[in-house]
Parts: C-alpha cells; sequence; structure tokens
C-alpha cells in the first residue's frame, strides 16, 4: 500500500465489476487490462500481459463467487476463440429484481431467520443476505420477540460439503459405519444438507454403489476433499425434500418397544414421540446407534423389550460404561 | 457482532458492492451506525467509505476522463460530524442478488422459524421462500431444517407469551419429584432442537429455565406477567452450578457433547480431551456417560463415577432377569 501504484486489490474488483455494468457491447479483455484502474496501473508499471491476464481469471471467478453474472460473448464464427470475446454484466441480472419487494411482516420474519444460526460459516452469510434485502427500502414492523430459535453446525464436514453441493463436485470422505471397525472411503455426488432431530446428514449418490445414500455427518472421521469431477447440477433439484421423505419414511418403518418406568426422565422424554402400547412405548427410530446411545442413558428407568438388535446395542453400551468406571488400578 | 473481522479482499469487494445501495437508501448515515451493520469497525467503514470515492468506470483512451466517472460522498460531513453521504454515485445502485450461500443461510433459517407456534403464517412463509429463490444468484445447496412437532405444550406457552400471562405447569427434573410452577414466559430458546423456557419462576422467585420436553399440565392463567421484561442470562449460563466435574474422551467426541461443553475448560493431549465444568445437578453425568458409553470417562468428582457404574449396572440388571 505504500507504493502511489499500486491499486488495492478489492478496488481493483470493483471498478471491474462497475466497468462491466457499464457496457452494453462488452469490453475485451484488451480493454479492460488497458482502462480499468487496477490492470492499468499495474500494466504501466510492467507488469507483464501474462500476469495480468491471470490477475483477471482470478478476478473474474471471484467476482462470479461474489453473485456478479459475468457473460463472455465469444466470435460467432468460432466460440471457442476467446481472443476478442467480450465481456459484460448485464445489470438485471446482477441486482435484486426491479419488482421485488418486501412487506414489513416478512422483513420481520427474515430477521428473525437470519439470527438462527451459531457458527460464523453460516450466521456471516445470511446477515449479508439480510443487508441486500434491508437496502431495499423496505419499512419494518416491531420485531418478533419471545423466541431465540438455534440451528448449530459443529460438525466440520459441513462447510465442504456445502461449498461441493454449491459447485456440483463429487466429493469424498472416510465413514465409519457404526458396528463396523473399519471406515470405508465414500464417493459421494452432495446433493443436500439435511438436519433432522438436531443431526446433520448429507444426502447424495453414492458413486462406487451407484445409489442414494444418506450420511450423518457426525460420522465422516477425515477431512472431506471436493475432486474436480463435477455433475450435472440438475440431480440437486428437489434432493433435500427427498431426503427428508425418506429419513421420515424410515422412522416409520422401524419402531422400537421400549418399557418405561413411570414418572422418569425416560417416560417423559419417550412418550412425547411415541405411541403408547400395552407392554411400553412404541418409539420410531431412524438410526438404532442413536436410539441406543439415547437409551443407555436411561439406565434402568427404560428397558428394550424389541427388537433384539437395539436390546443388544444398548447391553453393549452399558457393560461399556461399567468397564470404563470400574475400580481403578 | 459488531466486532471488527480481517477481511480478504473478495470480502471487502462485496461489502463496498453492498455500501452503495445501503447508503442511497439511507441517505445519510452515522458511520458508527453503518459499521455496525456491515460488522466492521469504524475505522474499516471509514477506509471502505474513502475507498470507494476513487473506484468508477473507466475513461477514455485509459484515463480517468471526469470526476464524474467515480463515487462521491460529502467529504464535508465526513470530516466534520462523522456521516456519511452519496453525492454521486456510477453504478451499483441497486442491491446484488443473494449468493448462493446467503440465500441457503436465511432459507434454512427460515424454515426453522416458519416452524414457531405464533410464528407460522404458512402463506408468509412460503412467499417469502419464493422470493429469496428468485433473488439469489446461484441456486442455493439444498440446506433442509426438518421441524419438530409442535405440540399442545409449546402452544399453549406461545399463547402465554403472547398474551402476557403466567403459565402453569406440572415440571418433572430428572432423579426429582416433580413440582408445580407458575412462571412469568419471558422467551422460548430452540438449540439443538431441544425447546426451553426462560421466564421468572414465582416457586424460585428468580428466572429460571425449563426444558419443555419435561413440562406437562400446561395452562395459561389469567395472572399478568410483572418479570417480562427483566435481563435474561444467556441459555447455558443458568445451568452452571457448583459442582466441578472432569470428564476425559477422545477429541473427536467433543462436538457431540454440544452445549454441554459451553463453559468449558479442555485441555488436550494425545488425541484426548479432558473437560472441567461446573455443574449444578451431579445426576447428569451418570447419563452423560451412559449416553456416550465407553467415550466420556467421569474422573471426578469420585460419587459420580461410582454413581455412572452403579447406574450400568442397574441397567444391565434389567436384562439379565429377562434372559
Amino acid at each position: 500500500m505504500n507504493e502511489a501504484s499500486s491499486v488495492a486489490p478489492e478496488e481493483r474488483l470493483v471498478n471491474l465489476a462497475v466497468a462491466l455494468m457499464a457496457t452494453e457491447q462488452g469490453l475485451t479483455k484488451d480493454t479492460i487490462l488497458r482502462s480499468v484502474s487496477g490492470y492499468r496501473e499495474q500494466a504501466d508499471s510492467g507488469a507483464s500481459k501474462t500476469a495480468l491476464e491471470k490477475m483477471f481469471e482470478r478476478d473474474k471467478e471471484n467476482l462470479r463467487a461474489l453473485g456478479v453474472p459475468i457473460e463472455t460473448i465469444g466470435d460467432h464464427a468460432d466460440p471457442d476463440d476467446l481472443r476478442e470475446a467480450r465481456y459484460r454484466v448485464p445489470t438485471a441480472e446482477y441486482a435484486l429484481p426491479e419488482d421485488m419487494t418486501f412487506t414489513p411482516a416478512e422483513i420481520a420474519l427474515l430477521n428473525l431467520a437470519g439470527s438462527v444460526w451459531s457458527e460464523n460459516s453460516m450466521s456471516l452469510p445470511a446477515r449479508s443476505g439480510l443487508r441486500k434485502i434491508r437496502a431495499l427500502g423496505n419499512e419494518v414492523d416491531a420485531e418478533i420477540v419471545g423466541y431465540a430459535p438455534r440451528i448449530s453446525v459443529r460438525d466440520t464436514a459441513f462447510a465442504p460439503l456445502q461449498r461441493a453441493i454449491e459447485q456440483a463436485r463429487v466429493v469424498s470422505f472416510t465413514y465409519v459405519r457404526p458396528g463396523e471397525s473399519t471406515a470405508r472411503r465414500r464417493r459421494v455426488r452432495p446433493l443436500a444438507l439435511v438436519e433432522y432431530e438436531a443431526r446433520w446428514h448429507v444426502y447424495g449418490t453414492d458413486v462406487t454403489l451407484g445409489a442414494e445414500r444418506t450420511f450423518l455427518l457426525s460420522r465422516i472421521t477425515d477431512a472431506v476433499q471436493i475432486t474436480k469431477e463435477g455433475f450435472d447440477p440438475s440431480l440437486r433439484a428437489g434432493a433435500g425434500e427427498r431426503a427428508l421423505h425418506e429419513l421420515r419414511e424410515l422412522a416409520a418403518r422401524q419402531e422400537a418397544l421400549i418399557e418405561v418406568h413411570p414418572g422418569t426422565e425416560a417416560a417423559l422424554r419417550l412418550s412425547r414421540r411415541g405411541r403408547s402400547a400395552p407392554q411400553g412405548i412404541l418409539v420410531p427410530y431412524v438410526d438404532a446407534h442413536i436410539l441406543a446411545d439415547e437409551l443407555a442413558s436411561y439406565g434402568p428407568e427404560a428397558r428394550v423389550v424389541d427388537p433384539p438388535h437395539l436390546r443388544q446395542l444398548v447391553i453393549e453400551r452399558l457393560r461399556a460404561v461399567i468397564a470404563l468406571h470400574g475400580e481403578r488400578s | 457482532m459488531s466486532a471488527s473481522r480481517a477481511l480478504v479482499a473478495t470480502e471487502r469487494a462485496a461489502l463496498i458492492m453492498q455500501l452503495v445501495p445501503y447508503l442511497l437508501e439511507r441517505g445519510d448515515v452515522a458511520l458508527d451506525e453503518a459499521a455496525r451493520d456491515f460488522e466492521v469497525s469504524p475505522a474499516q467503514m471509514r477506509g471502505m467509505v474513502e475507498k470507494l470515492t476513487v473506484i468508477g468506470r473507466p475513461g477514455e483512451g485509459g484515463f480517468w476522463s471526469l470526476p464524474g466517472d467515480l463515487f462521491d460522498i460529502d467529504w464535508d460531513l465526513l470530516d466534520t460530524q462523522d456521516r456519511i453521504a452519496l453525492t454521486h454515485t456510477v453504478g451499483l445502485e441497486r442491491a446484488p442478488r443473494l449468493t448462493a450461500r446467503e440465500a441457503a443461510a436465511l432459507l434454512a433459517g427460515l424454515q426453522l422459524t416458519g416452524s414457531l407456534p405464533g410464528v407460522s403464517d404458512s402463506a408468509l412463509v412460503e412467499g417469502l421462500l419464493a422470493k429469496l429463490a428468485r433473488g439469489a444468484a446461484a441456486a442455493p445447496a439444498d440446506v433442509i431444517v426438518a421441524p419438530a412437532p409442535v405440540d399442545q405444550v409449546r402452544e399453549r406457552v406461545d399463547e402465554a407469551l403472547r398474551r402476557g400471562r403466567a403459565v402453569s405447569f406440572s415440571y418433572k427434573t430428572p432423579d426429582a419429584a416433580a413440582t408445580t410452577r407458575t412462571v412469568d414466559p419471558v422467551k422460548v430458546h430452540i438449540a439443538d432442537g431441544q425447546w426451553y423456557l426462560q421466564g421468572w419462576c414465582h416457586l424460585r422467585q428468580a428466572t429460571r429455565t425449563f426444558h419443555l420436553d419435561r413440562v406437562s399440565d400446561v395452562e395459561v392463567t389469567d395472572i399478568p406477567v410483572t418479570h417480562g421484561a427483566d435481563p435474561l442470562p444467556a441459555l447455558f449460563d443458568t445451568l452452571q452450578g457448583d459442582i466441578v466435574a472432569r470428564l476425559r474422551f477422545p477429541e473427536a467426541v467433543a462436538p457431540l457433547l454440544g452445549e454441554f461443553l459451553t463453559h468449558a475448560e479442555i485441555e488436550t493431549s494425545g488425541g484426548m480431551a479432558t473437560a472441567t465444568v461446573r455443574l449444578a445437578d451431579e445426576g447428569v453425568l451418570r447419563r452423560l456417560a451412559a449416553r456416550r458409553a465407553g467415550d466420556v470417562e467421569i474422573l471426578a468428582p469420585e460419587e459420580a463415577r461410582r454413581a455412572a457404574a452403579s447406574w450400568a449396572h442397574a441397567g444391565l440388571a434389567q436384562y439379565e432377569h429377562s434372559a
């Protein structure tokens, strides 16, 4: 910043956006590098054409990531020849639609919706989105008080998976299925992220199996790798609803019969989501291991009658507690 | 929320592009207020505004042709009153579309807030979902938040909140007898899918937090609330107490312990973490140790450690009898 000739990169980025919005027929790369402030100064101070072109490519990508729709108008005779290509940003596609307005009640609800995220990775974009909407000049209703809903994303896999879904790219990660000692490497086309019963799942196509699967983020044991392999973005359409539907179907199909002691924590919590049966409570569940975790926490307050598989999982857990908390040597 | 962050160039560019429509909408605005709205420091905001005045359209022949090609502000206003007003714009006047990420964050938040009993007006929510989708620059990743079903307890609590009346209910904490409470409701918190009511408890004469799954027989009373505007402690602060417990678990398990570790001091070594937490009720420890069986070990207090073992023994005994 000390050099008089250096222009801050954000300045160059915004100059580029403004220049591309101000042109109807588009600007060639040469014109841009010669005239847009930020490139011009670098050219004057002797930067090579290759370096400038690289910078321009990066800047285009960065602006696109910010939602600035940069159009490339190629040569009609040879669309692959980009030497004479012109670049422009159609303002109608850059800006929020002209006819879009929000009522005071909508803004109040959006303010609350934008406040739910606990972690910066989602709360910053939520508030940034709100700022854009508020800049449309909407009136604001009284704040919605009385509620403080929060969504947490503690799984480190969330951010890379979300990026991979946005970019429609295949991911790979190591996944441990409970009860299996060996973790397996998965290649997945991620389609949607779903929070169900306070746990995050990623839904997608397991490329190796060629079938749709739902994975619990907490069972991913390493850093999610985003590969270079892309997939058809249209596969994402409606994926979230499909995933949710499958989870609900699964819960409707699987029921555990649990005996509970009346008046206990177990009785209170399980009866809320189950239905009573002659011998106890029928509790729907998605994942036997997660239900077994909960049932183990109830200790003597709850006993699994059925299915035997679940009973075994609870017994294993209780034994593990005893092993860990036995007499100290 | 207004704490300033280190920003990369792309983030700064995004903020500058949002700043123009924001300033146009506000007319003129105090530097501090703009800084708060953009979550930057006043110095960062001043820097962005000053930067804006050297940004503009390229001039003919490789030079800035006229000052009219650049954004400009009312410098006097900024220098003398620390207020910002735009005097000339050369583009960016209307707010940009939402990025895929911004749209996804708001859409998911809307699914959760739209499911609240007193808030949900399905036409309003549906309309907003459609608008956000239309206002996005690129298709947002599907981020779905499945709402928990709203039962009568939640509906009654909501009614009491909105009517400004105390609510009475039976409350059963683990390992204690049920008590009947009358509470001035102040706020419903939802965290990790669990619903909590914070309010003034007439029995304890203090602010208390109630897990709604442990609440039953709710009635909305005719007693007007008198403590509705009291300042509230943060949700999980109220759970702290005098018992100092130490737990050991594999580091990778920490995310599964969630809010339990909010105020914990954690030391790690060799992939294992040791957490020191303050609790009001020792009883939660044996339940926690059993929920994370084999992973979470209670190191102290000694009684809690023994309680965990006997809790598991008692649980196991049920199966040995039946087998």
